[in-house]
């Protein structure tokens, strides 16, 4: 039994409608302290609708969400930093007026968010553009005061939609560490995205929904392994032999993929390689990548999770 | 103790938010050029009008002189009248001994014109006008001024400027509350021009706050700052910080009208007359405040309900049309100020700005009258920020599509509970 509390954001049992659609529908899941989650789905799962009820922008009709230990209250606001996907900063305004107007609403007083704005000017290298308006700057540029607006308040939850979404592999990269830099200072995270290779290597656990509905939740190593086909990949500069309880081999990238009969295990498989003394450069477990999954999975494949 | 001590101090925080809002919106509209090109343009106007006026006058008032042939001998040691209006171009006023000099000036283009008074001027008060184009009025008034100059020579200085300057009827109310003299019709117009200029700062205001509105909805700023503050907060500290540009915009106008009426004292008399009582100041501070704010926070509705800002600018349509009403029975409010239709457009609280405005300027409104509609005012002005603040959380998210009348006023709707 999950005890009440324990998760900075608990989702139970929530449905939210517009009209005859069902945008979320009965979508229950946790988020523990100091995790990077992954929200995942494709294009109209109700994604976006999921983080908007998780931040009190809209009102389930149905089921709770809990956020820092409770409802939404004004004072909870303070303690969550968010990045929508369309992003939303003021175009007419210089730079620094904008981050520092946005982090006062936050309740930081003008002078701490003046000299926290500074800093984080300077580690994104836009402290030169601070009088520039919005409007003027790069995508890049924007995305990144856009990640400044989102943390200026050292917020314990960060919710993020697309956060790499026009930003260079430098950036992509800066933007990770500062990923990675939370979690050590134990920043709860959800992040939205359609990168799987990002949430491949930042979360720690993901949540796929589709239709509004979870499809897949847990940790991402079992989730990998729950979806791992029973084969293995094999790489060798000769010609494979055919081999005892295969089902079938065939070519996948550079190397050849082959899929076990029930009852041989890929042990037997590697023994039988060396027997044969075929030169290997590779022989690894199949276990298949999160895009498979999310494509396989979003395709039909799985019903939805309990 | 301590619980209640977290709360005082997160009230402060959530109160702080609110001025920090009001503060940013005044500020992002009053540091912008437009707001200065709307602040400079009406007193711009108001001297462009004044310099063209000038101008055409000059243009039409030429300074050529005026002739007289003196019959009556009355200006035989003539003296020159008092300049009236330092605007006023002076017309040299010449004597001719004889009607055949004089006509033979006329006919060269000398003179605009000249005068024959006959021997029994005194008399008769009858005097000839001889011109080929009629002389301007001004050249006429200057010379009917030196006339009058020359009758009353002699007589002592206290009569001579009583009869210079015309009778004065003064009307005054019973209880001596109000008066009115026939010269001030300066201040009747006031209350009429303080109406118009009201409503102007009013809209060209609420609609940088419908537009500002709009944008932010379409570039989702919204969506940053719904997750920092309420609702509530938000819409009442953009009303407020709004209401701010626009009480900006009036106090400079104001200031520039007295900065206009000081300087035009030294130029043009009838201007020294100008007074406006203090009580209709108050008056009229009473009823324009509440006006504006249920006029911005109506306009902040429409800005949260529609999609974009063409739209918002139909939808306007439906607020400006009331609030002008007045204005189109503008003759039947000021020939009878306290007729039926002036007291139900006081009570109207669309039309009550403008409607109480023209009636100050022609009658004493009962306090038994403006009090209720002041109340109204206000409670309407109150009930539009509740409104507001309803559409904005209906409206601010719902991204290319139209929040209903019925959703608005109706049952919580579906995104709300």
């Amino acid at each position: 039994m999950e005890r009440k509390g324990m998760y900075t954001v608990e989702v139970s049992h929530v449905t939210k409608s517009f009209g005859a659609i069902k945008a979320v529908d009965d979508l229950s899941f946790n988020v523990g302290k100091g995790e990077i989650f992954g929200l995942l789905g494709p294009n109209g799962a109700g994604k976006t609708t999921t983080i908007r009820l998780i931040l009190d922008i809209f009102k389930p009709e149905s089921g709770e969400v809990a956020v820092l230990g409770g409802p939404m209250t004004e004072a909870t606001k303070d303690r969550i930093g968010y990045m929508p996907e369309e992003r939303g900063l003021y175009q007419d305004i210089p730079l620094e007026r904008c981050l520092v107007y946005l982090g006062s609403l936050k309740g930081l007083s003008p002078t701490v968010v003046r000299q926290r704005a500074g800093e984080y000017l300077e580690r994104f290298d836009l402290a030169a553009h601070k009088n520039h308006k919005i409007k003027e700057l790069s995508k890049g540029m924007q995305q990144k005061a856009q990640i400044i607006v989102t943390l200026l308040h050292k917020p314990e939850l960060v919710i993020i939609d697309e956060p790499f979404i026009s930003l260079d592999p430098v950036n992509t990269q800066l933007v990770k560490g500062l990923l990675r830099e939370l979690r050590t200072q134990s920043v709860t995270l959800i992040m939205s995205t359609h990168q799987m290779h990002q949430v491949e290597e930042l979360c720690d656990r993901i949540l796929l929904i589709n239709h509004g509905r979870a499809v897949l939740y847990g940790g991402l190593d079992q989730i990998r392994r729950q979806y791992a086909s029973h084969a293995v990949l094999v790489k060798s500069s000769s010609e494979l032999p055919a081999l005892p309880g295969v089902e079938k081999m065939e070519a996948h990238n550079s190397s050849v993929k082959i899929t076990l009969a029930s009852g041989t295990s890929p042990q037997q498989v590697l023994e039988e390689l060396v027997k044969r003394n075929v030169p290997l450069e590779q022989f690894e477990i199949a276990t298949p990548t999160l895009d498979e999954i999310f494509i396989r999975v979003v395709q039909g494949e799985a019903g939805p999770v309990e | 103790m301590k619980s209640s001590f977290g709360w005082c101090r997160e009230r402060q925080g959530q109160l702080s938010k609110f001025w920090r809002v009001v503060a940013y919106e005044y500020q992002r509209h009053v540091l912008r050029r437009r707001f200065l090109f709307a602040l400079l343009s009406v007193p711009a106007l108001v001297v462009v009008m004044a310099l063209v006026v000038l101008l055409i006058d000059r243009a039409e008032n030429k300074n050529t002189p005026i002739g007289y042939v003196d019959h009556s001998g009355l200006l035989a040691q003539a003296v020159e009248p008092p300049q009236s209006s330092s605007f006023e171009r002076p017309v040299p006023i010449i004597q001719f001994e004889s009607e055949a000099q004089a006509k033979e000036s006329l006919q060269a283009g000398k003179l605009q014109a000249y005068y024959v008074l006959p021997s029994d001027y005194l008399q008769t008060s009858q005097a000839e006008l001889i011109f080929i184009q009629p002389p301007s009025s001004s050249a006429q008034a200057q010379f009917r001024n030196f006339i009058r100059a020359n009758l009353l020579k002699g007589q002592p200085q206290a009569i001579v400027e009583r009869i210079t300057e015309g009778n004065d009827v003064v009307v005054r109310t019973a209880d001596g509350s109000r008066q009115m003299s026939q010269k001030d019709w300066f201040n009747i117009l006031t209350p009429f021009i303080a109406g118009l200029v009201f409503v102007m700062a009013i809209f060209t205001t609420s609609g940088y706050l419908m537009q500002a509105m709009v944008e932010e909805k379409e570039n989702r700023t919204m969506e940053i700052l719904l997750t920092s503050v309420s609702p509530l907060q938000m819409m009442s500290g953009k009303i407020v910080g709004i209401v701010g540009v626009g009480l900006t915009q009036l106090l400079a106008w104001i200031g520039f009208a007295i900065g206009g009426v000081m300087v035009g004292r030294n130029y043009v008399t009838w201007l020294n007359a100008v007074q406006i009582a203090p009580s209709a100041l108050v008056t009229m501070a009473a009823v324009m405040l509440p006006g504006f704010l249920l006029i911005a926070a109506l306009m902040a509705t429409v800005g949260a309900t529609v999609t974009e800002a063409r739209e918002g600018q139909q939808v306007t349509g439906l607020i400006t049309l009331p609030v002008m009403l007045p204005y189109w029975f503008s003759y039947l409010i000021i020939s009878n100020p306290n007729g039926p239709m002036a007291v139900a457009l006081s009570y109207f609280p669309l039309t009550a700005p403008v409607a109480l405005s023209l009636r100050m300027g022609f009658t004493q409104v009962p306090l038994g009258e403006l009090l209720p509609s002041l109340v109204s005012l206000t409670a309407f002005a109150l009930g539009a920020l509740w409104l507001a603040g309803r559409a904005f959380r209906l409206g601010m998210l719902r991204y290319g599509q139209r929040v209903t009348l019925r959703e608005l006023f109706g049952q919580p709707a579906a995104g709300e509970h």
